[in-house]
């Protein structure tokens, strides 16, 4: 065990239990599933992506690259999982990544016997190579040979919600520049958001042993959070990432509710997606440590200072039992001091630069530590580390016996964020990184992060900028607030390679980049950051890069013979971390997928055997099956001829329904028809084509004058709000002189269609005090009336071909109409009808619908020419009478019926003349619609045939090429049952 | 975070889509019809300003003609259309009613920003919903269409405080 035995801040009475590869290891309440592997002395912790070497534990933060394991099992398994942010609790599963068969033994790891061919550019290399062997070897080889976690490939068990929050001032990160700026803005009473990735406030004030003010940094940390608790207009986001900033001032964050828990309470989401809408934001995300660039500063071992020190202050964890430090800046020097008080032996610190700070190094020679000034590290040795081979500046090689090497290559701030919008970060030579030039609107980078790396920077930037924040909305500043926190030093001369080392140096670890790829592409050309990015994958693992970026841009800037400034940096893109695609879609998976509607029948349709369909989002009556149906067909056909003799009913209310009034009501109908509205007489209906701008078929419906300046539009069920849409275009911008409203009353009415010759009968029987005879109500008239004290309309309109009307009844007493509908229908065996035995009706009677109106037809091609007033202008007309519009040979609307009565005709098969090749160049249209007729006893058909009116009586072939088979039809007229509308008129 | 609120459905309730006809400014028709997103009661009436010249009234006592009173009143004023049977409506009250909407609304619903009397026609989980605050507490009344309302109702129940 390498618990050390006292300090941090975990809980020593709370003993944890989890598992790592099957092993049962123990942990404490407050530990990282990273610091628990530590304490345990699990030091591989993976396999790398490429090489599938050993890696371990490089950082204490999300920045990590190595450690990542596979948390949970079963349909819960998170691959990718960092290890140094997984927070520890009883039971936790863990599994190693990317070994076969385990971790210790990985037959992978021969991958680093061909480490010369599996250089920079491999992948792209291969494309040169001979074609053949791509599918059947390269990629696969490629795909099972590299890679990290897998998913679990089982639908995700949990769900996700969101929220959407406001705040004059968002701050991203709880260090101590946030931890101030959160205080200081509370109170002055803004209304804050505090946001941090970690289970605890305070950020390296818990990774340091610090002091603010009169106490230990964590100390201070948790008066700090303890006072924002008590602000009601703050709010603490732990445990959650701000991932992505997005125009308008809004933040993207994740917060992870549950994934702490041994087990998520039922019904509470996993995590939660936060749009933040943020008027200020400060950025105190603080800095991440960099990696030096030396012969095996990949295994385990190696570890960055910062997360030494993390894991001795804040976890009581020793990482190693003898130590050196190897550093280009004064920050590491802490550790070492950390590394002595904690108990570890400190073999030597090395530092690159020939002048440490003198007080650090005096005091540790004191304790008998060598310092070894102006010396680099080439080699580490052994897997897990076992020694170092050291340079010393007379150049003079050693070697040290050591378990653990704390490396230090300074900081560069984590700026990511501040990138997404596209701000490019520029060079510092002050601080030896890139920094925030401009940031996105509203936002302000603070302490570490803006490149002021001493906690007093940190400290006192929160609280100024949070003042400013303050100013800037007038509002009073609040209790004083000031801060000192002892003194630090933050010199630093980076070096970026520590060049001739023996073995591969390493520098991105997460996608096994190392040095030697970097020059190789720069010789091969790829001297800018953004193709080295692609053709090395530098930074393009799940860190981003966070701990890689800037030393392969140094590399590549010193091998290319640039500045580090010239060559630059690549922009950071959201999201930046990863965010599970179940965050995303929240609530919307499954069949929430997008919001369903439902008519008012709904549930008596279920109680009666329907099956459904999707109409747009409507969910509608497909078919009634009924107990001994076995085939969908059966029930359509039965549906039929019970409408065709009988009486049948079916809700028709997910058409679209526009009430349009006003003194201009029949000007703008006429300019939106191509026939003429204004001339309806109230009570009347007749039926509308509307065009497109374009000439085309937009849509049909029926028009109802109810008075005088009133007109009630029908359209489509799935071209209900297009035409809802054009129409308020036509009112508002085309013609705003016109005196005309419209509403959508598509939801106020629930409508059935009650469809066959005993359908008056049926309607006298539900409405006994009305005359329906045809003197009162005949075809193509409408009238109001009462129906249960409710006003209702009834509409004396037909779909099926058959005696027929609408009947309409407020949608809120919708559910009633279905149940009185078939009551008053008993003595006529009423029979409820779908969706399709509707489409066999108008197939039949050659009603062209939604297959017919595809947005690439003319009224002419469909018949309906006759309907386009020449004596008005009207949307559409002008381009309509375009010569390709008009051509004669254009397809038109044809009815077809097969010469073999007993073939089948499908919709999507193509036309071709009898006796002519089956190919493209012989096409002359196709099928739009097709039905099997009971009325008929045969299939037939609606097509669109070149020249077809003209061509009726004669054969072609219908050609299915997907569905095979040939079948040979006769071309007639669309209208297949009573062509002189006797029945309708009945 | 676990705050109280109640959803109650208000049936019974007469509503009605509300147009200016041309030229009809909302302060010619009565202090009653907002300008903007609000809301304003009189008597048994509320007015929700929907869009520009147009509101959805919702009458406590609409009585058996409804809209036909209304009609009357503003008879060449106003075109008006009976959406009685359009919407489900929801009253969400209590401490957590706020924190319940937000996160299905993407507008900031605090009490100094939509302060009572505010109106909004926006979406929550891909539903339009027309809502307002009648008054300083936190309670919300929401209008949603008929059809959407069981999948709202699915949206509301697998929401945890």
């Amino acid at each position: 065990m390498s618990r050390l035995a006292a300090g941090g801040l975990i809980d020593r009475g709370a003993p944890v239990s989890f598992s790592f590869d099957g092993r049962v290891l123990a942990g404490l309440a407050g530990d990282s599933l990273a610091s628990a592997l530590i304490a345990n002395d699990v030091r591989v912790v993976g396999r790398s992506f490429k090489y599938h070497r050993p890696r371990g534990i490089l950082t204490a933060g999300s920045e990590e690259p190595n450690a990542l394991v596979t948390l949970g099992a079963g349909d819960r398994a998170e691959p990718n999982t960092r290890a140094t942010t997984a927070e520890l609790f009883d039971g936790l599963q863990a599994r190693s990544q990317n070994r076969w068969p385990s971790l210790g033994f990985d037959l992978m790891a021969v991958n680093q016997l061909f480490a010369p061919i599996l250089v920079a550019g491999f992948y792209y290399k291969t494309f040169m190579w001979p074609a053949f062997l791509w599918e059947r070897l390269y990629e696969p080889l490629i795909r099972r040979a590299a890679g990290l976690g897998a998913l679990s490939g089982l639908p995700d068990p949990d769900h996700y919600d969101r929220n959407h929050a406001f705040c004059d001032l968002l701050i991203v990160g709880a260090g101590p520049a946030g931890l101030a700026a959160a205080v200081t803005a509370g109170r002055a009473g803004l209304r804050v958001i505090l946001a941090d990735e970690d289970w605890r406030l305070g950020g390296r004030l818990l990774a340091e042993r610090r002091v603010v003010g009169a106490l230990p940094s964590h100390a201070w940390a948790s008066v700090a959070a303890a006072e924002l608790a008590r602000h009601a207009n703050v709010t603490v986001l732990t445990r959650t990432t701000v991932f992505g900033i997005y125009d308008g001032c809004e933040y993207g964050a994740v917060e992870r509710l549950t994934d702490h828990l041994p087990a998520p309470p039922s019904g509470a989401p996993r995590q939660r997606l936060w749009k933040i809408i943020a008027k200020r934001a400060l950025l105190a995300t603080g800095a991440v440590e960099r990696p030096l660039v030396f012969g095996g500063n990949d295994r385990p071992g190696v570890m960055l200072a910062s997360a030494v020190s993390a894991y001795l202050n804040r976890f009581a964890v020793a990482p190693g039992r003898r130590a050196a430090v190897f550093t280009t800046g004064d920050s590491a020097w802490r550790t070492a001091r950390d590394l002595l008080d904690a108990g570890v032996e400190v073999a030597a610190v090395i530092d690159a630069r020939p002048d440490p700070p003198e007080a650090a190094a005096a005091a540790m020679r004191r304790e008998g530590v060598e310092v070894l000034a102006g010396a680099v590290v080439t080699d580490a040795l052994g897997g897990p580390l076992k020694a170092i081979e050291v340079r010393e500046e007379n150049g003079r090689v050693r070697r040290i016996a050591v378990d653990l090497l704390a490396v230090s290559g300074g900081w560069s701030p984590s700026i990511g964020l501040g990138s997404h919008l596209g701000d490019r970060p520029v060079w510092s030579d002050a601080i030896h990184a890139f920094m925030l030039d401009r940031a996105p609107p509203g936002m302000a980078p603070i302490g570490a992060a803006a490149g002021r790396f001493s906690l007093s920077q940190a400290l006192n930037d929160g609280v100024r900028e949070a003042l400013a924040v303050a100013d800037a909305f007038g509002v009073a500043r609040g209790a004083e607030f000031a801060l000192a926190a002892d003194q630090e030093t933050v010199r630093l001369s980076p070096l970026w390679d520590v060049a001739k080392s023996r073995t591969k140096a390493f520098v991105d670890f997460q996608n096994d980049v190392t040095r030697a790829d970097i020059t190789l592409a720069v010789r091969e050309g790829f001297t800018s950051v953004e193709h080295l990015k692609r053709y090395t994958t530098l930074g393009m693992a799940t860190d981003q890069g966070r701990t890689s970026q800037l030393n392969g841009h140094a590399l590549m800037a010193a091998a290319a013979g640039k500045s580090i400034a010239e060559a630059g940096v690549i922009l950071a893109r959201p999201p930046s971390v990863p965010v599970a695609i179940g965050v995303f879609a929240g609530h919307h998976r499954d069949e929430h997928f997008r919001p369903e509607r439902l008519t008012a029948s709904d549930d008596w349709a279920r109680s009666h055997g329907a099956a459904f369909v999707d109409a747009g989002l409507w969910k509608r009556a497909q078919w009634f099956a009924r107990p001994g149906e076995d085939d969908w067909l059966q029930t359509v056909n039965r549906e039929v001829l019970a409408t065709r003799s009988g009486v049948g009913v079916c809700d028709v209310s997910t058409l679209g329904k526009i009430d349009v009034h006003g003194p201009d009501a029949p000007a703008l109908l006429d300019r939106l028809y191509v026939n003429r509205m204004s001339t309806l007489a109230v009570g009347r209906v007749r039926y509308g084509l509307m065009l497109r701008e374009d000439g085309m078929v937009m849509d049909d419906g029926t028009v109802t004058r109810l008075a005088a300046d009133r007109y009630f539009v029908t359209t489509t069920t799935v071209n209900a709000a297009r035409v809802m849409q054009h129409i308020d275009f036509a009112r508002q911008v085309l013609w705003p002189e016109l005196d005309v409203q419209a509403c959508s009353v598509t939801e106020q009415w629930s409508t059935w269609s009650v469809a066959g010759p005993r359908s008056r009968d049926l309607l006298q029987a539900l409405l006994p005090d009305l005359d329906l005879s045809n003197r009162a109500l005949p075809y193509m008239n409408a009238t109001a009336l009462r129906w249960r004290g409710a006003r209702a309309r009834l509409f004396r309109v037909s779909f099926s071909g058959e005696l027929a009307y609408e009947i309409s009844v407020p949608a809120d007493r919708g559910a009633l109409l279905p149940e009185a509908l078939m009551a008053a229908g008993e003595a006529f065996s009423a029979t409820p009808y779908g969706t399709e035995a509707l489409g066999v009706m108008r197939v039949e009677k050659g009603h062209p619908a939604g297959a017919e109106l595809n947005g690439q037809t003319t009224a002419a091609d469909l018949g309906l020419d006759g309907l386009m007033s020449k004596k008005k202008d009207y949307i559409g007309r002008v381009m309509a009478r375009r010569p390709g519009l008009t051509d004669s040979h254009r397809p038109r609307l044809v009815g077809l019926e097969p010469i073999d009565a007993g073939a089948r005709l499908r919709a999507g098969a193509h036309l071709v003349p009898q006796g002519s090749d089956r190919i493209a160049a012989n096409d002359q249209g196709y099928v739009t619609s097709a039905a099997f007729s009971p009325t008929l006893g045969h299939w037939i058909a609606l097509a669109l045939l070149e020249r077809g009116p003209a061509r009726h009586g004669e054969t072609v072939v219908v050609h299915d090429p997907v569905r095979g088979g040939d079948v040979e039809a006769r071309v007639r007229h669309p209208i297949f049952i009573d062509p002189d509308g006797s029945r309708l008129r009945g | 975070m676990a705050e109280p609120f109640d959803i109650v459905e208000r049936r019974g309730l007469a509503l009605a889509s509300v147009m200016a006809r041309k030229g009809v400014q909302a302060a010619a028709l009565g202090p009653e019809f907002p300008e903007g997103p609000q809301c304003v009661a009189k008597g048994e009436m509320m007015l929700v300003g929907v869009g520009p010249g147009a509101w959805l009234a919702v009458s406590e006592g609409g009585g058996e003609d409804w809209p036909g009173p209304l009609e009357q009143r503003l008879a060449g004023r106003c075109s008006i259309s009976d959406q009685s049977g359009a919407y489900v409506l929801l009253h969400i009250a209590g401490a957590g009613a706020r924190t319940l909407l937000q996160r299905g609304v993407a507008i900031d619903l605090h009490p100094d920003v939509f302060v009572a009397g505010s109106a909004a026609t926006t979406a929550i989980a891909h539903i339009g919903v027309i809502l307002w605050r009648p008054a300083a507490e936190e309670a919300f009344d929401l209008a949603v269409f008929r059809s959407y309302a069981a999948g709202f109702r699915r949206w509301l129940a697998s929401q945890s405080l």
